[in-house]
């Protein structure tokens, strides 16, 4: 150790007030529940560790395992068509990561008192998948749980469907509890499949739930799954009445979940990264959308236009509208007032305020058309005197705004050079 | 014009002393020497910046109750303050949590105001401070109306969180875990307006500091609560029962107090037959008018929002000539914040020369100190007495306050007998944690929050029983060591703070179709007999007919109507005993306190014709019973001799309603909270019986200690139904009377009689 690095150590001795070495409290491990015998006949295994007991499940799915669309093995391939792309897109993962797929079942929906009882875990193996599940053996066991999670361990990259928003925080949360025996919880990298599945489907489906998803896209269909609400009820029935046999169709519910997970990234992959005719209108401008907002331009474009070159103008209004901002932001005028004109008809009314106020725009100072100019103004007066969505006071403001510009316009065409 | 012709309060007071019709409406006028301000020095550690701050302020040493709060929170003693309007209270609590959070910036605490309005008015004003001090310090208000955007921030960064209890109740504690670097370092429970938390409300946030004191132990911290409380009689047993804590009291303030003077005005009478007097309005609005003309800036109290308006519309008379005059306004609950912040500074700057308010402006909303204060009626209680009398008074300024008197039986006793508000100790405020009711809850909430072992006890409550029960109801597993929730069910959102279990029913006005509008609400108990169908209900002086009654959904449908009748409904009470906890026993008489079981049945009500009182008519009441346990006192006694059970019916029915009024003289409590109720035959013992009990489930705590003081109630129940003027009974003694001649003397014997048993 060198002498500064020495007198550092000192320093720290000497404004030791605050830094009291805590010691940690020596952990009592809870006893067993008097139930685990008749759970381990419904196929849990006993773990233990210092903090008590946990029962789980293991099931391996080898690559040709499939699952509604897909063979499992193709999560391989979606992978590698990221890696081989240059597109650094927030989806994207790569070899390099440690994978997981994460998902739990809580007796609750928020707050302390609600506890997480399944941790379900899936993982790629040399040969395949492999599942494993943990159960909370009863309350009392939960740090036992939450150890057995390996969270503390190194840093992963955590794939899951509404995981950001409600597993992690749930499963910080508890931790927190038992903070003072528990070795840290790590942050690990989130990719959350609700979030894409939201952008990618966006106004195609009613909801989001996962099985939904299954059903529409995924090529899935549970049989005999129970509903994820009675979750908490029979996680609390198993352990007052030592009978796991309906939990154990929790454990199957789960698994269902985390198997959908791989190949939902799957087929989101090949959605982002190729076209798939068999897309809607709808789903294909979302991903375009998507793309702009992220600012990769070029693929942007790519989806926008394969939209408004197959489908009719009916279908594409939001394509070309989309289209015609980035048209304009690189200076194509022309081709800009002509997205801006196929999707005039085809959109909801606000968007066609905005529509009307762009050709407005472009006509006034680009083309110097004012007649035309003045006719897009007039539309657009005419949609916000008939618009329901605006209050009286936002109405007069816009109304305001929109005929000034008809009155420089109305002087630029008496007086052009004025 | 003379009479525009600005004046000081004592010129004022001057030319009413001269005048002599307004002579003889002032029953009283007392002087209160104005005394001046007692200092203490900083304190030698006292932290620079924050030195530097109270300097630029123009502060160059504190008054004696601010030193002696900084001296008890450094040495680490939780403390009570009793600080009276304008008292610079809140640097009792600002500057220790600030040294110490400059002393270690991981310190946190939690500033707790009974509403999220002043948690915001507070808000600015602290944040000035820390701005005058230059100092990295985080305070936030955290409520319903915080954004999600920086609600992450306040958790993990926040030094001073302000908040309410009942955001602390659902919004933070079940979330204790997203709130680690707030519970790990909390010094400071800042309790503002400790005096509000009486009753039912006092009752649920005692439970709600039991379980924030439990999630505190778990992660390490012991914070120090300091109270602020307006004057009260028993600051610190409240404040030791609300915190479950040792309180020291700081009962003196060094802050400096103008000349004060009280006019104790009576309304003249205009009717002595029946005793009506002038209404109290009106009398208030000439006062108010007064004022206006002579220039002094005044705060007008009225005791609801609908008088508040009435008052409001009678004095813009005096400015509807000026253009854009905002010198006259209203402030009550239900403006919006941006229109009462203008308010506020309107009074602070003097653009606005009257304010009429509800008790809204009670509490410590900054706006400054006026010169002069009307309050219309009595507020129900000393303490809020004076604290609107506390907004009159200026430093050197003389200050004058006006107490107008209503009809009600309290008011009229207040303007005759001023030393009871001027020289008498006020109010106790009393809670019950110990309601079982109350206390399961919280229980279910706590247990929420973190799992109790099967040693441990809650607050200072033995619970392993209570939580073998929630076990038995499903929501708790015993595992081998801890009982553990289990169930998706939310405790918090199952219980409201403010609302005691009763619903008030909503009156909503369908006169006019299209544009149905609520009028008003009264309790489901009173609904009973006043709002049944076909009742007619009096409101704002215009009758509305009961069209229909939704009492599930808790809704009364009204519409206006012009008929020369009122109703009148009976309602059967069965009052039975339950247990007996304690007894006094006299020659004939026996007073007791315990648990009770209460089932009121309206049955008819009749139709009786204005003027002549004879019955029109009549008909069944289709209102299911209400039943109801809780705690009641009761004096039972033998019938005396010479009296029939009929002429008892009578006297006793009038001796409640005297009584009744003059409860909330003794304990701090609304006239709704205590109900009195007589019985000729009662059904536990067969004897005339006066049952006093507690209006909530489970019961609070009132009724308990009248068993203590029933006799001073009585004698003050006796001198005041004596000194009243009416000739029969009226509604400012004994209740209305209609057939009963004499039946003053009658209530005023029996009372004599319980009186003098109980000596």
């Amino acid at each position: 150790m060198s002498y500064e690095n020495k007198i550092m150590q000192l320093k720290k001795m000497l404004g030791g007030k605050k830094e009291k070495v805590e010691q940690k409290p020596i952990f009592k491990k809870p006893a067993h529940p008097s139930y685990l015998c008749e759970w381990m006949k419904c196929g849990l295994t006993p773990v233990e560790n210092d903090f008590g007991i946990v029962l789980k499940r293991e099931v391996n799915y080898p690559l040709d395992y499939k699952h509604g669309l897909y063979h499992l093995g193709a999560f391989y391939d979606a992978i590698e068509k990221w890696e081989k792309s240059n597109v650094n897109h927030p989806f994207a993962i790569s070899f390099d990561e440690e994978l997981l797929f994460f998902d739990t079942e809580t007796t609750g929906l928020r707050g302390v008192g609600t506890q997480i009882f399944l941790i379900g875990l899936l993982k790629a193996t040399d040969d395949g998948f492999r599942l494993t599940q943990y159960v909370l053996a009863d309350p009392e066991n939960e740090a036992a749980l939450l150890f057995e999670s390996k969270f503390w361990q190194k840093p992963k990259t955590i794939l899951t469907y509404n995981g950001k928003s409600f597993d992690w925080p749930q499963l910080e949360s508890r931790w927190v509890l038992h903070q003072k025996y528990l070795p840290k919880l790590r942050e690990h990298r989130q990719v959350d499949l609700l979030h894409s599945t939201k952008r990618i489907w966006n106004k195609t489906m009613d909801k989001m739930k996962l099985t939904s998803v299954e059903e529409e896209k995924l090529g899935f269909k549970r049989q005999g799954d129970i509903p994820g609400f009675l979750a908490p009820i029979i996680y609390a029935d198993a352990i007052k009445s030592g009978n796991a046999e309906t939990l154990i169709k929790v454990l199957y519910h789960n698994e269902w979940d985390l198997l959908s997970l791989i190949t939902l990234y799957i087929h989101s992959t090949e959605l982002l990264m190729d076209i798939r005719l068999e897309e809607s209108a709808t789903t294909l401008t979302n991903v375009g959308k998507w793309y702009g907002d992220l600012k990769y331009r070029e693929e942007s474009e790519y989806y926008l236009q394969t939209v408004t070159d197959q489908f009719d103008n009916s279908k594409s209004g939001l394509a070309y509208f989309y289209l015609a901002f980035e048209q304009k932001r690189k200076g194509q005028y022309r081709e800009a007032a002509t997205s801006f004109e196929n999707a005039l008809s085809n959109l909801e009314i606000r968007k066609q305020i905005k529509v009307n106020e762009q050709l407005a725009i472009i006509y006034e100072h680009q083309f110097k058309l004012f007649e035309q100019a003045i006719e897009y103004t007039l539309n657009g007066l005419k949609l916000i005197e008939n618009a329901l969505f605006y209050n009286t006071n936002q109405k007069e403001k816009l109304k305001l705004q929109w005929e000034k510009r008809l009155h420089r316009l109305e002087n630029k065409l008496v007086f052009p050079k004025g | 014009m003379q009479l525009n012709k600005r004046k000081s309060v004592d010129e004022l007071i001057q030319s009413w002393k001269n005048d002599q019709e307004f002579k003889n409406n002032i029953l009283h006028m007392e002087t209160i020497k104005a005394k001046p301000a007692q200092f203490a020095p900083f304190p030698n550690d006292l932290h620079i910046s924050i030195k530097k701050a109270l300097v630029d302020r123009g502060i160059e040493q504190l008054y004696t109750h601010q030193r002696q709060a900084f001296d008890y929170a450094i040495s680490g003693q939780s403390f009570t303050a009793v600080t009276p309007t304008a008292s610079g209270k809140s640097l009792c609590y600002h500057l220790p949590v600030l040294q110490r959070i400059l002393e270690d910036s991981s310190s946190r605490a939690i500033y707790l105001f009974p509403t999220k309005a002043l948690a915001q008015d507070q808000k600015s004003d602290l944040n000035n401070l820390i701005e005058s001090m230059g100092e990295e310090i985080l305070s936030y208000t955290y409520d319903g109306d915080t954004s999600p955007a920086i609600r992450q921030k306040i958790r993990k960064a926040g030094h001073i969180v302000m908040t309410n209890p009942d955001m602390l109740h659902s919004g933070i504690l079940p979330h204790h875990t997203k709130w680690v670097s707030l519970f790990e370092n909390l010094k400071y429970i800042i309790i503002d307006e400790l005096h509000t938390y009486k009753g039912v409300f006092g009752s649920h946030v005692a439970h709600v500091i039991r379980r924030l004191k439990r999630i505190c132990e778990f992660y390490g911290s012991n914070p120090i609560f300091i109270c602020t409380s307006a004057t009260i009689k028993n600051p610190k047993e409240l404040a030791e029962k609300l915190t479950n804590t040792t309180h020291q009291l700081i009962a003196d303030s060094g802050a400096p107090v103008g000349k004060k003077t009280f006019l104790f005005y009576n309304p003249p009478i205009v009717h002595p037959t029946f005793g009506v007097r002038r209404s109290s309005v009106l009398e208030v609005r000439d006062l108010a008018t007064n004022l206006y003309k002579a220039g002094i800036q005044t705060i007008v109290f009225a005791k609801s929002r609908v008088r508040v308006e009435m008052l409001v519309t009678y004095l813009k008379e005096l400015t509807k000539r000026k253009i854009h005059d905002e010198s006259i306004r209203g402030y009550r609950g239900g403006y919006l914040p941006t229109e009462r912040r203008a308010i506020e500074k309107g009074l602070r700057d003097g653009s606005i020369q009257i304010v009429v308010s509800t008790n809204a402006l009670e509490l410590g909303v900054d706006i400054g100190q006026l010169q002069a204060c009307i309050m219309t009626g009595y507020p129900g209680n000393i303490a809020s007495a004076w604290q609107q009398a506390g907004r009159a008074g200026r430093r050197q300024d003389s200050a004058l306050i006006i107490y107008v008197a209503g009809a009600t039986a309290l008011d009229q006793y207040v303007v005759n007998n001023p030393k009871y508000l001027l020289g008498s100790s006020p109010e106790e405020a009393l809670i019950n944690p110990e309601n079982i009711l109350i206390l399961m809850e919280h229980l279910k909430c706590a247990s929420f929050e973190l799992p109790f072992s099967m040693t441990d006890t809650y607050g200072e409550y033995e619970v392993q029983e209570l939580l073998a029960f929630l076990e038995e109801e499903g929501v708790l597993i015993k595992t081998s060591s801890n009982w553990h929730w289990m169930s998706d069910r939310f405790p918090a959102h199952e219980i409201s703070l403010r609302s005691a279990a009763q619903e008030n029913v909503v009156i909503i006005d369908w006169s006019i179709p299209g544009s149905t509008k609520v009028i008003g609400e009264m309790d489901t108990y009173s609904a009973m007999t006043l709002l049944h169908e076909e009742a007619i209900y009096l409101h704002q002086g215009l009758q509305y007919q009961v069209e229909k009654l939704d009492w599930e959904e808790k809704k009364a449908f009204v519409r206006e109507v012009d008929v020369d009748y009122f109703t009148d409904a009976n309602l059967a009470v069965e009052l039975k005993v339950l247990s007996e906890d304690k007894s006094k026993f006299f020659h004939s008489a026996t007073l007791s306190y315990g648990d009770v079981s209460l089932l009121a049945i309206p049955t008819i009500f009749k139709k009786i014709r204005f003027n002549s009182h004879e019955n029109i008519g009549s008909g069944k009441i289709h209102i299911p019973p209400l039943e109801m346990h809780t705690n009641s006192t009761w004096l039972s006694f033998d019938l005396p001799e010479n009296w029939s059970e009929e002429m008892l019916t009578d006297a006793l029915t009038g001796a409640a309603y005297a009584v009744g009024s003059f409860i909330p003289l003794f304990i701090q409590c609304d006239r709704k909270d205590l109900s009195v109720v007589p019985q000729v035959k009662s059904i536990h013992n067969e004897k005339p019986t006066l049952f006093i009990y507690d209006s909530y489930p489970g019961g609070i705590g009132l009724s308990e200690k009248v068993y203590d003081i029933l006799d001073s109630i009585l004698v003050e129940s006796i001198e005041h139904v004596a000194a009243c003027a009416c000739e029969n009974g009226c509604p400012s003694c004994i209740g209305a009377q209609d057939n009963l001649l004499n039946g003053k003397d009658k209530v005023i014997k029996i009372l004599s009689l319980l009186l003098d048993e109980m000596k």
